[in-house]
């Protein structure tokens, strides 16, 4: 199988170091300049495309690491050109778009995978195994923590632009939606408030919400970009009514390195990192390959990617209104 | 100077018996109970005289007293002491229902006494340490609060904990009202709404009251908060439970864990692993502070008003979780 990168920027850099541990060839990459494409062509040794369409040509799957608003119409081309694709989270900018982009993907006969990488934090997955063995009972109160700083950009920070990213809530807390509602099930009503909601002069945005589950259980999820560079700090609490599961980034330490530093010195996008022998963004390669050559099952698919997606902008609401808002009907 | 206490079926009066003694010209009267064999059990472990009625230890003319039965019998023992001109520092919650606590007040306020909510978290020492920070500015202004006060369902301290009708409700009616009062302290009254979703599925089997419960409150000036009230901590854990606060400010993050003042040890046998406190006595400073009032014929730090204030928020958050939609509150002042 051939894939090409599109996006070169942080996670397109992680994605193709993902893919080089699988036997997928990496055909090339396309950036947004091409400098950027050019300069991880050379430390890859691939070769860079003119443009998307280039890169259709000459490609089976398409991992698209592009910006959130980009999403939508790159994967309707490479769903045109019959071509499998795995696309970084959030699946989309619009639940409009996310249902457009899984119909054309079913219509043109190609998978489409949406990169929810915490399923595949080793932590995490743990978590949910324990939850599902039934070693802390029934799941009551889930607590998930994501705090982080502002992502930078050295030009064009499509971040902070709340149209293209959809701000803090759909580009960081989509993250713990989805493993909450990996854990607890379906999520039925939202409420939430941030920063950029309660303060928009504010430099920084924080985000607290509280999601039902269908099953009864709630969850706490917090998300971060207020947090001093470079601090980033995840944390998961699931009660049962047999046990506790607890998980601090913050404590379980397996190397502190403490180095005089400048804020500066901080990276563009903060990066989980407890010492592993495989990153779990490869874990996420590896089985996202599994399933699109060897038909192997997935721990995240496209529906699953829509309802995150659906929690997060029902969280975006929620602190846009100050109502809570209901979750519509599960797309089936 | 005299001071009793009033019923012994909240477990903090097995602290404060001896908080009323260390203090140097104060003599712990005694106690009474309603409940004979608890009154016994007490007054014997304690070394301490049991009158054989309220009316027994109010005639001795105290000072003041301690009250410190369950929630709903608040009011008919703050009334008779008040009526009979004796301070009184008062469990939380103040009352179960809003009635209740303002009845509790208007006793107070008529007998011309001091009636102070028994809120412990005040005089904690980390906790005023962050209050110095904020007064001072250097958090510069606070956006918004992540916070849990969660704990050990606690049927095994006392039945009534969670007897819906002596205690007011579960976890919510336990856990809201030390938060609310910190809110309270730091950043007024000045609340809009209140946003609760609580369940029942910890203990499920064991109480019939709700034992998981998230709560969001809204002030008037953009400030938002979330309180974790659930009694998630297993039977087995280390501790108790805690009170923790992460601050999101202008300036940053600032992280409070309020009980982390702990040895851990380890044992070969059970309990295999307990957090022995050695943070300062907040019960105590507490109790001194009462007795200071009645001393110095001053208010208290923490008056009936605050007591009621945070039995609000509690009543507002059972009203969210029942409609699902946000309560506004009716006292924001």
């Amino acid at each position: 199988m051939r894939v090409g990168i599109v996006g070169t920027g942080f996670m397109g850099r992680t994605h193709a170091a993902g893919w080089a541990a699988t036997p997928a060839v990496i055909g090339g990459f396309v950036g947004k300049t091409a400098v950027s494409a050019a300069e991880l062509a050379q430390q890859t040794n691939n070769r860079t495309y003119a443009n998307f369409d280039e890169m259709l040509a000459d490609v089976d799957a398409v991992d698209i690491c592009a910006p959130t608003h980009l999403h939508h119409e790159m994967v309707l081309r490479a769903a045109a050109a019959g071509k499998h694709i795995v696309c970084e989270k959030p699946l989309a900018r619009t639940l409009e778009q996310a249902q457009e982009m899984m119909a054309a993907c079913e219509a043109a006969g190609v998978k489409l995978l949406v990169a929810h990488v915490v399923r595949f934090f080793p932590e995490y997955a743990l978590a949910k195994q324990k939850v599902d063995a039934g070693e802390i009972g029934e799941t009551a109160v889930i607590r998930l923590k994501r705090g982080a700083f502002q992502p930078k950009k050295a030009a064009d920070n499509w971040f902070v632009d709340f149209e293209k990213s959809g701000g803090m809530m759909l580009d960081l807390m989509i993250h713990d939606f989805d493993y909450a509602r990996w854990v607890a099930g379906d999520v039925i009503q939202v409420y939430a408030k941030n920063i950029s909601g309660s303060q928009p002069d504010a430099a920084v945005d924080h985000g607290l919400a509280i999601l039902t589950h269908q099953n009864g259980a709630i969850s706490h999820v917090e998300g971060s970009w207020a947090y001093p560079p470079p601090l980033f700090r995840t944390r998961l609490e699931i009660a049962g009514d047999n046990g506790l599961i607890q998980f601090d980034s913050g404590q379980m330490m397996a190397v502190g390195i403490y180095l005089h530093q400048q804020v500066e010195d901080a990276p563009d996008v903060p990066l989980p990192g407890s010492p592993l022998s495989e990153d779990p963004y490869t874990t996420q390669i590896k089985a996202f390959y599994d399933y699109l050559v060897n038909d192997k099952a997935v721990r995240v698919t496209a529906v699953d990617g829509y309802k995150a997606l659906q929690i997060a902008l029902a969280a975006i609401q929620s602190a846009q209104t100050g109502q809570p808002v209901k979750i519509g009907e599960a797309l089936s | 100077m005299k001071i009793g206490i009033m019923s012994f079926a909240h477990l903090h009066a097995e602290a404060y018996i001896g908080n009323l003694r260390a203090i140097p010209g104060v003599e712990m009267i005694g106690i009474a109970d309603d409940n004979l064999e608890r009154g016994q059990k007490f007054a014997r472990r304690f070394d301490a005289h049991l009158f054989p009625s309220y009316e027994a230890l109010l005639a001795e003319e105290p000072d003041g007293v301690l009250v410190c039965s369950e929630n709903a019998n608040h009011r008919s023992l703050v009334e008779m002491a008040a009526g009979a001109g004796v301070h009184v520092l008062c469990e939380k919650p103040l009352a179960t229902t809003r009635e209740d606590a303002q009845a509790i007040i208007a006793a107070g306020r008529s007998a011309g006494v001091i009636l102070m909510t028994a809120f412990p978290m005040r005089f904690s020492a980390p906790l005023q340490q962050l209050k110095a920070r904020l007064d001072a500015g250097d958090l510069g202004q606070v956006y918004c609060l992540n916070t849990t006060n969660q704990g050990q369902m606690p049927i095994a301290h006392r039945r009534w904990f969670v007897d819906k009708e002596l205690a007011g409700g579960g976890t919510m009616m336990d856990h809201i009202v030390h938060l609310a009062d910190i809110f309270n302290w730091f950043f007024g009254r000045d609340l809009d709404s209140v946003y609760a979703q609580s369940n029942h599925i910890l203990h499920a089997d064991a109480v019939d009251v709700e034992t998981g419960g998230l709560i969001m409150l809204q002030y008037a000036n953009g400030l938002f908060m979330t309180i974790d009230s659930s009694w998630s901590k297993p039977l087995n854990y280390p501790t108790w439970g805690g009170l923790t606060m992460e601050l999101v400010t202008e300036r940053g993050l600032t992280v409070v864990d309020a009980f982390s003042q702990n040895l851990n040890i380890y044992r070969q046998e059970p309990p295999a692993n307990q957090w022995a406190y050695w943070g300062s006595d907040m019960n105590q400073a507490m109790i001194e502070e009462f007795v200071a009032a009645i001393r110095e014929g001053r208010e208290t730090a923490v008056t009936g008003e605050d007591g009621l204030f945070a039995l609000e928020v509690v009543l507002a958050a059972y009203e969210s979780a029942k409609t699902n939609q946000p309560a506004q509150l009716e006292t924001g002042n």
